[in-house]
């Protein structure tokens, strides 16, 4: 569906640039070799882009505009309804796993809405009312407390020692982390994925019930939050 | 940003953290906040320093030698408009800089496999 929007909006001055939050480059090579993008498909596999942009989640996305100034902070960015989102839950699935699928039937939906702002931004720039202030940006980006810092730090270190070392010496620093900074999916999904995936596992586990290892799992804290329908924070357009 | 040392590049430094070393100060953007004693004769940057400066906490693993460096506390997430510009690999392997687009509208998406 990106790429779809990058070949419509290409010739009127819009890139899509794509950055996989993953650690292991492996895991994102299949779903990038199935889009075919065309535009540039990067693969962040340090984190890195996690707090220069602001991700605390995926899918987000920022805007930029043609000097480099950012001009739309990291948000829930869907361009397409998600099929999960009008799923029938089959009969007969395990508890958890049915109560995951509901919780996945609530999250919420502006794609439509996202998706017009985009191509309003392409056609009008700084005039779009959807294209932010320098001070408008910096305002919505929220804030960075002492313990999401730190949560930023811990979680970089269990990143290295997961690949330097292994996963055993990661986990202490990811669990800090998370404890620090709960509101923070990203580094809960990829710590809780690499626990329950198996070796051989031909895709990621998705349904990350890591409470053998993390204490909580994606449906515990959903359901912590207020339910699936607060999962992603509304985007403000 | 993780360390190995408390001295670091400017040049790496920039990449990971967006902040460069001037003569006026450590910048990111327009925004400027003086730093004496950051720069080395060496040139290399002491972390200790900066850390403070910009509230950006280190926190250190003895057992295996490490430290990291998280973003600036106590403001907002993007302390200024200017994009960071860090360095990654595109799908051939290949360097890739989102300064590389000067000119173009941008929509830099974050998705991952899990």
């Amino acid at each position: 569906m990106w790429q779809r929007l990058h070949a419509e909006l290409e010739d009127r001055g819009l890139t899509v640039v794509t950055v996989a939050l993953d650690i292991d480059p492996a895991d994102a090579r299949p779903f990038i070799d199935a889009a075919e993008p065309t535009h540039p498909s990067l693969v962040d596999t340090a984190h890195v882009t996690d707090q220069l942009f602001g991700f605390t989640n995926v899918p987000m996305a920022v805007w930029i505009d043609e000097s480099g100034t950012i001009v739309r902070p990291a948000e829930h960015a869907s361009v397409q309804r998600s099929p999960l989102r009008d799923m029938e839950v089959p009969e007969g699935l395990p508890d958890r796993l049915d109560r995951m699928f509901r919780e996945v039937r609530k999250l919420g939906d502006q794609s439509e809405e996202y998706r017009a702002a985009i191509i309003d931004w392409v056609e009008h720039g700084p005039a779009s009312p959807y294209a932010l202030t320098p001070d408008e940006v910096t305002a919505r980006s929220g804030g960075c407390s002492e313990e999401q810092a730190r949560a930023a730090a811990c979680f970089e270190l269990g990143q290295h020692l997961w690949r330097t070392i292994g996963e055993e010496a990661a986990i202490p620093w990811w669990k800090e982390a998370h404890a620090l900074y709960p509101e923070n999916w990203t580094y809960k999904r990829q710590a809780w994925t690499l626990a329950t995936t198996a070796d051989d596992a031909a895709a990621p586990d998705l349904i990350q019930e890591a409470g053998e290892v993390y204490g909580t799992s994606w449906l515990d804290d959903v359901l912590r939050l207020g339910g699936g329908e607060r999962y992603y924070p509304e985007v403000q357009l | 940003m993780l360390l190995t040392s408390l001295r670091a590049e400017p040049s790496e430094f920039a990449a990971r953290t967006g902040w460069e070393a001037k003569p006026e100060g450590l910048c990111r953007g327009e925004i400027c906040v003086p730093a004496p004693g950051a720069i080395g004769d060496d040139g290399t940057l002491d972390v200790e320093v900066i850390a403070e400066r910009l509230r950006m906490p280190l926190v250190h693993d003895a057992e295996h030698g490490l430290w990291a460096l998280g973003p600036g506390a106590s403001g907002p997430a993007l302390p200024c408009a200017t994009a960071a510009d860090p360095v990654l690999e595109d799908r051939d392997g290949n360097p890739f800089r989102l300064s590389s687009l000067r000119g173009r509208k941008v929509l830099r998406r974050a998705w991952a496999s899990w």
